[in-house]
């Protein structure tokens, strides 16, 4: 990964050197091992401070549609997730191709430290480096190896994307997929399996944990509303205060439904949310039906393919006809 | 001092429960926060930092406050919530107990909050050491001890077998007289063992990432340090959401709504967010018109505001901002970009 | 307020009930409120320049600056513009309503200590005289007490005037007492002067030695500030009143700060000397 990570680097640096683009969007270290941040970079010499590693989770393709806006030619650093969104943002009409220099990275998966630490692999390490699946966690008192594939997060465990759908120019190597498609609707079937009962209990536990601090909104690379309603003091439904306890779970649903047929499943918002909510579940069971009812249809992967939700046909299925709940025929 | 076998410690929480309502750490749904103990919880004394802040205790997220009726033209106005009756808050760390004394410059100062001030003075505050501090940890560049929680009532070690107990204040005095049946006093070799304890964690903290930062007033004027181009280039990953503040045990802003319950309004308050663009919203425009302006603003307000008003810098260290911001971006970045690279 | 028992001390965020004693409409979008307590007199004690947090449940509240002369003991006013959900509300009621009231909130024009004795002038535009005629007034009611009054008020057209009465007879028939008014385009049965508040200050051409004391919309104040410093008034000579989003009212919501001043406590008057030391973020 470093030999990679030089290279990236070294991508970044030429593209600002010689103007061709204005700014590139990256990842930048941080304070420790795992303290990575999006950072733009502008000139060539900032991007020493250039990093791409296991912790080099977050989702850049959001931060483009300031920057393609505002009308920079931007580089950007895009893995499988990022490459989905920013198809998904295409189509959406939030940003352009055109000044956008889109550097591809296949990727082996994000390594998450909570898991780190649960597992108490976590204590005294001060650097992480990477060969395949190896990490080699390098502490103070020598360095010790395991497993990549048990501290990834869980939403990289069952990738399904880990090489960019879309790109300029790819950096490396591409990645394998680590597990079937179907891996991913495990939970969702758990879920479907439930009964009304134990479903509402399940979600009012997990939506009682809400905070509202949005996070998983302002992620979101659906989410890209210049105003979304819930910040509109207007619209009645801005309420902090959670007068009543539906209120998250009104913000929820709405925003579930909102994503619906236009979520790429990055899974950034169970990654980001500080409750710690399965969130990416609600966005999973709707892909599921969708796929059901209107056949393969993924989100970001052809910005050209109409998006079954945004279209109508006349032999398209009616859920309300002729599926029942859950989407079974 | 005294002490409690550590496996006796659901006994200990359900004897002060028997008097009052004890709000201990407890992990539902797979996160950790401090919650109303019910007989059978686990009170979660490994997890460090709670998901929301023990400020959450004194300082509820939403609180409904007033109710309001109207019969015609008439109007009745009624007080209602904030906490009645004596209460134990435990399992708090050195850095939440530092955030109470925060906090409490601004509520307590005139005109007092009277709902924040009835629960600092029902509650019984017990802090526990953290024997094990994690890489996101900073107290210590606020001189906080967490080898020795300050402001507490109560401070208790967790010795892996036992759990020391010491009494710091008369409220802490008379939860102890209540427990007297459970806790035994400790031996002059438990005496020995504190000192040992707290030279470990104290190591342990030697050896963070952040060990050596320093958090010192920035000496430069306000207006500078408001104009510093640094602030741009800071903010520029800053998703606008509210997660740093919510998990901030010293963020303290508020919001008040009145809610319609269909027969009344209801007035609660809520906690707020800076970083959220309707914060300054006014029907005329918004003084703080990008992200960049709002993050300055939380900023500049732990760092330079709140220190030019209460002579402190609105941080603890706890390192929450650190774990949950989705980006990363967090109050150690700004403090060494801000006002010169610092140390 | 209803509760009386001993958990519940009076918190600074509960309001007392007022009712709506009359209202007046001024404007097309201004109605001045006239609040009592429902047995009469003043719901608290202020001083001029201070403000009050209005309550309209459901819809919530909002901070006014008080209008009124706290030499008026009977009632208090509110000259409020139409420009939100709170307002609209309040334009809405009938008088004879109650509504919650708290306050005062913040300093005051400093009327018994700098501006006593001095030549005052008041520069004004729009619903920016609601919070100078409170001074005014209290200045008139102890008339021996203060230099020459001059007045600057300005508004976009005629029909946007507020206070009219003042305006046109009781402000003008005081001692010493000048009235100067402008408004932004000329239209039919206006005689008086028509142009811009910053523009009409420096026409006057007023003597340097007075004590300013300047509300408007921040553009308008932007640019007096601006005129009376090429004209020659120094900074701590001219004191404005700013208006920020409030929610508490007691400087701990953290909503109104400019720098490490709260507008709704160190404010919303201040010296504009004091202004310089604080960031541009108003």
């Amino acid at each position: 990964m470093e030999k990679i990570a030089a290279a990236v680097r070294e991508r970044a640096k030429r593209a600002l050197a010689t103007g061709e683009v204005d700014r590139v969007f990256a990842w930048k270290r941080g304070e420790f091992w795992y303290d990575v941040t999006p950072a733009v970079f502008e000139t060539a010499d900032e991007t020493d401070e250039l990093l791409w590693d296991s912790f080099c989770v977050a989702n850049l393709s959001k931060y483009l549609t300031g920057a393609v806006r505002q009308g920079f030619k931007v580089g950007v650093f895009v893995k499988g997730c990022d490459a989905l969104a920013f198809n998904q943002l295409l189509q959406d009409n939030r940003i352009s191709r055109e000044n956008v220099r889109l550097f591809g990275l296949p990727c082996p998966g994000m390594v998450d430290p909570e898991k780190l630490k649960k597992a108490k692999r976590y204590r005294g390490v001060r650097a992480v480096a990477r060969a395949g699946d190896v990490l080699a966690l390098q502490g103070k008192h020598g360095e010790q190896q395991v497993e990549a594939p048990a501290y990834l997060y869980d939403k990289c465990l069952v990738c399904r994307h880990p090489n960019p759908v879309v790109y300029d120019e790819l950096l490396a190597e591409p990645q394998p997929v680590r597990t079937p498609d179907s891996d991913r609707f495990a939970l969702v079937n758990e879920l479907e399996a439930m009964s009304a009962e134990e479903k509402f209990l399940f979600w009012q536990e997990q939506f009682d944990k809400c905070i509202r601090c949005n996070a998983c909104r302002n992620i979101c690379p659906a989410c890209s509303c210049e105003k979304c309603i819930f910040d509109n003091g207007e619209s009645g439904v801005a309420a902090k205060a959670n007068a009543d306890s539906c209120e998250e779970q009104f913000f929820h649903l709405i925003r579930a439904y909102h994503v619906a047929g236009r979520c790429v499943d990055c899974g950034e918002c169970s990654r980001v949310c500080p409750a710690g909510i399965p969130l990416h579940l609600l966005n999973r069971k709707i892909i599921k039906d969708i796929q059901a009812i209107y056949g393969d249809y993924e989100a970001g992967l052809d910005p050209n393919v109409p998006a079954p939700l945004a279209t109508y046909r006349l032999d398209d299925a009616d859920p309300f006809d002729g599926h029942q709940k859950g989407g079974k025929k | 001092m005294k002490k409690i076998a550590k496996d006796r410690l659901p006994e200990l929480l359900q004897k002060m429960a028997e008097a009052g309502k004890v709000y201990a750490p407890v992990n539902k749904g797979g996160k950790t926060n401090f919650s109303v103990w019910q007989p059978g919880d686990a009170a979660d004394l490994t997890t460090l930092r709670s998901a929301v802040p023990a400020k959450s205790v004194l300082f509820p997220q939403s609180e409904t406050y007033l109710r309001f009726a109207q019969q015609g033209k008439k109007l009745s106005i009624e007080t209602v919530g904030g906490e009645a009756d004596e209460y134990v808050l435990f399992g708090v760390r050195a850095c939440d107990a530092k955030s109470f004394a925060l906090l409490d410059k601004v509520f307590l100062s005139e005109p007092v909050d009277q709902f924040y001030a009835s629960r600092r003075e029902l509650g019984t505050v017990v802090a526990v050491a953290c024997r094990e501090p994690e890489d996101a940890c900073f107290c210590r560049a606020f001189d906080i001890a967490a080898d020795a929680p300050a402001g507490a009532d109560v401070c208790v070690w967790d010795t892996g077998d036992d759990l020391f107990w010491l009494v710091q204040t008369e409220k802490g005095e008379r939860l102890t007289a209540r427990l007297a049946g459970l806790l035994e006093d400790a031996g002059a070799a438990d005496d020995a063992a504190l000192p040992a304890l707290q030279a470990q964690i104290r190591a342990q903290l030697d050896e963070l990432p952040l060990a050596a930062l320093v958090a010192e007033k920035k000496h430069q004027a306000l207006k500078q340090l408001f104009d510093d181009e640094q602030w741009l280039a800071c903010s520029e990953s800053c998703l606008g959401c509210g997660t740093c503040t919510y998990v901030c045990p010293t963020c303290h802003c508020y919001d008040i709504q009145d809610y319609d319950t269909g027969t009344g309004t209801e007035r609660s308050r809520c906690w707020d967010s800076c970083m959220f663009s309707d914060f300054t919203q006014m029907a005329h425009g918004n003084p703080r018109k990008t992200q960049k302006e709002r993050f300055r603003q939380r900023f500049m307000h732990k760092l330079v505001y709140y220190p030019n008003n209460y002579n402190e810098i609105a941080c603890v260290g706890c390192g929450r901002c650190l774990e949950a911001c989705p980006v990363n971006m967090n109050i150690v970045k700004v403090m060494k970009k801000i006002g010169g690279e610092a140390r | 307020m209803s509760c009386s028992c001993s958990t519940h001390k009076r918190d600074p965020l509960v309001p007392q009930v007022a009712v709506i004693d009359a209202m007046r409409v001024d404007t097309p979008d201004v109605t001045t409120f006239r609040v009592k307590k429902p047995a009469g007199g003043q719901a608290f004690s202020f001083m001029p320049g201070q403000c009050a947090m209005l309550s309209v449940p459901p819809v919530g509240e909002a901070i006014f600056s008080i209008t009124s002369s706290p030499t008026e003991k009977e009632y208090m006013e509110f000259s409020i513009k139409r420009c939100g959900a709170v307002t609209d509300h309040l334009h809405a009621l009938e008088a004879g309503t109650e509504i919650g009231i708290r306050g005062p909130y913040g300093n005051a024009f400093p009327v018994e200590t700098a501006l006593k004795g001095q030549d005052l002038l008041f520069i004004a535009g729009g619903i920016g005289l609601a919070p100078l005629r409170s001074v005014i007034n209290y200045v008139l009611a102890n008339r021996d007490q203060y230099g020459k009054v001059d007045i600057v008020y300005g508004a976009r057209s005629a029909s946007d005037l507020v206070h009219r009465q003042d305006l046109f007879e009781t402000w003008p028939a005081a001692p010493a007492t000048q009235v100067h008014l402008t408004i932004d385009r000329a239209e039919e049965n206006w005689a008086g002067h028509v142009g811009f508040v910053p523009q009409f200050v420096k026409e006057l051409g007023f003597s340097l030695d007075k004590t300013v004391l300047v509300c408007g919309p921040p553009i308008m104040i932007k640019f007096v500030l601006q005129g009376l410093e090429e004209i020659g008034f120094r900074r701590d000579q001219v004191y404005t009143t700013l208006e920020l989003k409030m929610k508490c009212g007691v400087g701990k919501c953290g909503r109104c700060n400019i720098g490490d001043k709260y507008v709704c406590k160190d404010g919303p008057v201040f010296r504009c000397d004091e202004l310089e030391a604080l960031p541009d973020e108003y």
